[in-house]
């Protein structure tokens, strides 16, 4: 399968993958590693305000380079339910195929469960 | 991208590079003023290209333990397996319409026989055991008085597990004849094929996994017999009457020619290739296995030395691939014949789970293997595996 240059350089940095730990880290999941996809997010926030960011992602490249995404961007944003992006503005973004959307759908998923978390316990 | 920027080879079981020499006397072929002939033709010019022809047919079936008057040309393995099955299938229709094969034979052997299921056919699909390995008593036990063929690959492409077909065809014979096809596109150059000794019917091979050229390839049919009768095939196509009839069309001399000299090639430094692929092998499983968590697929004891199949624990199948590709040339277990990737059926069928079977990588040896070229592709899997699950948090 050819990758578009943007999953490329993420799949390969991976930056923030991880776990925080510690005061103010909040934490969601969603997928599974037995059917192929499962995706961690963790975050830190302050007033608000997410200070950090970091993920686990077993699954395809675009899974991995999506939630890299994902983590890199949230930093500095308030914390709220929605990603940086639309779910289709992702699948743009990082040429992800048709077949594949619902990858995408479990990314959501386990920020979503991330920022409920974050809200209910703050 | 220019050679020295190019990953590993470590794919020579999916194809090899064509030998140097076979390359150059192909061109000498191609070029020739007298050799250009039509080898049916009656004239010196055919009679010129139809001796290469002769000759080339030899050397295939000098390699192989056959008489050169049972090698019938073909466009490759793929194209031999469907003559004979459906070849076999069509023949003797009116004697029987039940097949045996197994669960792990390549797909040119499977879609026939899914075709011929769609036609009518009855196919029995003998499961291996857990290392890939087929007891010859399953064939004995699967024969029925309609059995009109077995068919079972010599080296499993995906595994390189080495099925005892003497015995399997021991017990053809001994069931009245019934015909036995193997599928052999893995096994010259890599370990020793004895057609008359061990009772085939119908052998397929390939040029391009023993460093001939792509797009050439025999089918080799008994002219004895198991039980003492010739076999019998309808062809596939029809117009000439080239081939004894069983495969019309113009003959591509320089195709044969690169064949003939790749399998007396391969024949010729067999033993030699053998013991040094052997090491490597041995080099590189010494070597991912202590990455941790790497199991290997098929059984190690039945397995060609050319080859190795392995499955990652603890990460995805398509992230492990793209991470490799860049530094290494190697195949999946999965058929990426989509977007989404289809976990191997052969490692399916011997009871990996679709993750493990979807993490698996095949390496394939071959003469351009170094032990530099091992240790390469030891430290990349060792430093992406690591990524990888640490990725994915395992």
């Amino acid at each position: 399968m050819k990758y578009n240059e943007q999953t490329r350089r993420y799949f390969e940095t991976a930056a923030r993958a991880g776990a925080l730990s510690g005061p103010l880290v909040y934490r969601g999941a969603a997928g599974n590693r037995e059917y192929g996809t499962w995706v961690q997010f963790d975050v830190q926030t302050v007033s608000g305000i997410l200070e950090d960011a970091s993920f686990l992602a077993f699954g395809c490249p675009h899974t991995i380079a999506v939630a890299a995404w994902v983590a890199e961007q949230a930093v500095g944003q308030p914390a709220i339910r929605r990603l940086p992006d639309s779910v289709q503005g992702i699948s743009l973004r990082f040429a992800v195929p048709v077949e594949k959307l619902g990858r995408l759908l479990i990314i959501e998923d386990a920020w979503l469960a991330t920022i409920d978390s974050a809200m209910t316990e703050a | 991208m220019n050679a020295a920027a190019m990953p590993v080879y470590l794919d020579h079981a999916a194809t090899t590079p064509v030998d140097a020499r076979v390359a150059a006397r192909m061109a000498e072929v191609l070029k020739s003023e007298s050799e250009f002939g039509n080898p049916a033709s009656s004239h010196d010019y055919g009679d010129t290209a139809g001796a290469l022809i002769e000759m080339a047919r030899a050397q295939v079936a000098a390699a192989v333990g056959a008489s050169a008057n049972e090698v019938v040309w073909t466009s490759g393995a793929t194209e031999a397996n469907n003559l004979a099955i459906f070849g076999v299938a069509q023949y003797y229709r009116d004697s029987g319409r039940h097949i045996i094969t197994t669960r792990i034979e390549h797909k040119s052997v499977l879609d026939p026989c899914r075709e011929l299921e769609r036609r009518g056919c009855r196919i029995t699909y003998l499961e291996p055991d857990g290392g890939g390995l087929l007891n010859p008593d399953q064939v004995a036990a699967a024969l029925r008085p309609d059995t009109v063929l077995v068919s079972i690959a010599h080296v499993n492409n995906e595994i390189g597990v080495v099925q005892d077909i003497a015995a399997i065809g021991a017990i053809c014979a001994r069931h009245g004849g019934v015909r036995l096809h193997v599928d052999a596109a893995q096994s010259v150059g890599k370990c020793a094929v004895d057609f008359a000794a061990v009772g085939v019917d119908l052998l397929s091979l390939s040029a391009h996994k023993a460093y001939g050229p792509k797009g050439a390839g025999a089918l080799v049919v008994s002219q004895r017999g198991a039980a003492g009768a010739r076999v019998h095939l309808v062809p596939l196509q029809f117009g000439g009457g080239q081939e004894r009839g069983l495969r019309a069309g113009t003959l591509a001399t320089h195709q044969a020619v690169g064949m003939g000299m790749a399998f007396a090639l391969a024949a010729g430094q067999l033993q030699e290739e053998i013991v040094r692929t052997r090491q490597l092998q041995q080099r590189l499983w010494e070597g991912l296995s202590a990455i941790g968590g790497v199991l290997r697929n098929g059984n190690a004891q039945r397995c060609v030395p050319h080859l190795l199949n392995v499955s990652f624990e603890g990460v995805e199948g398509e992230s492990l691939l793209a991470a490799v590709r860049p530094h290494l040339a190697v195949s999946t277990g999965s058929a990426c014949t989509s977007s989404l990737a289809e976990p191997s059926f052969v490692l399916r069928a011997l009871g990996r789970n679709e993750r493990l079977s979807e993490s698996s990588l095949r390496f394939g040896l071959g003469r351009s293997s170094s032990e530099r070229d091992i240790d390469t592709a030891i430290a990349v899997l060792a430093r992406e595996v690591a990524r990888l699950r640490r990725i994915a948090g395992a």
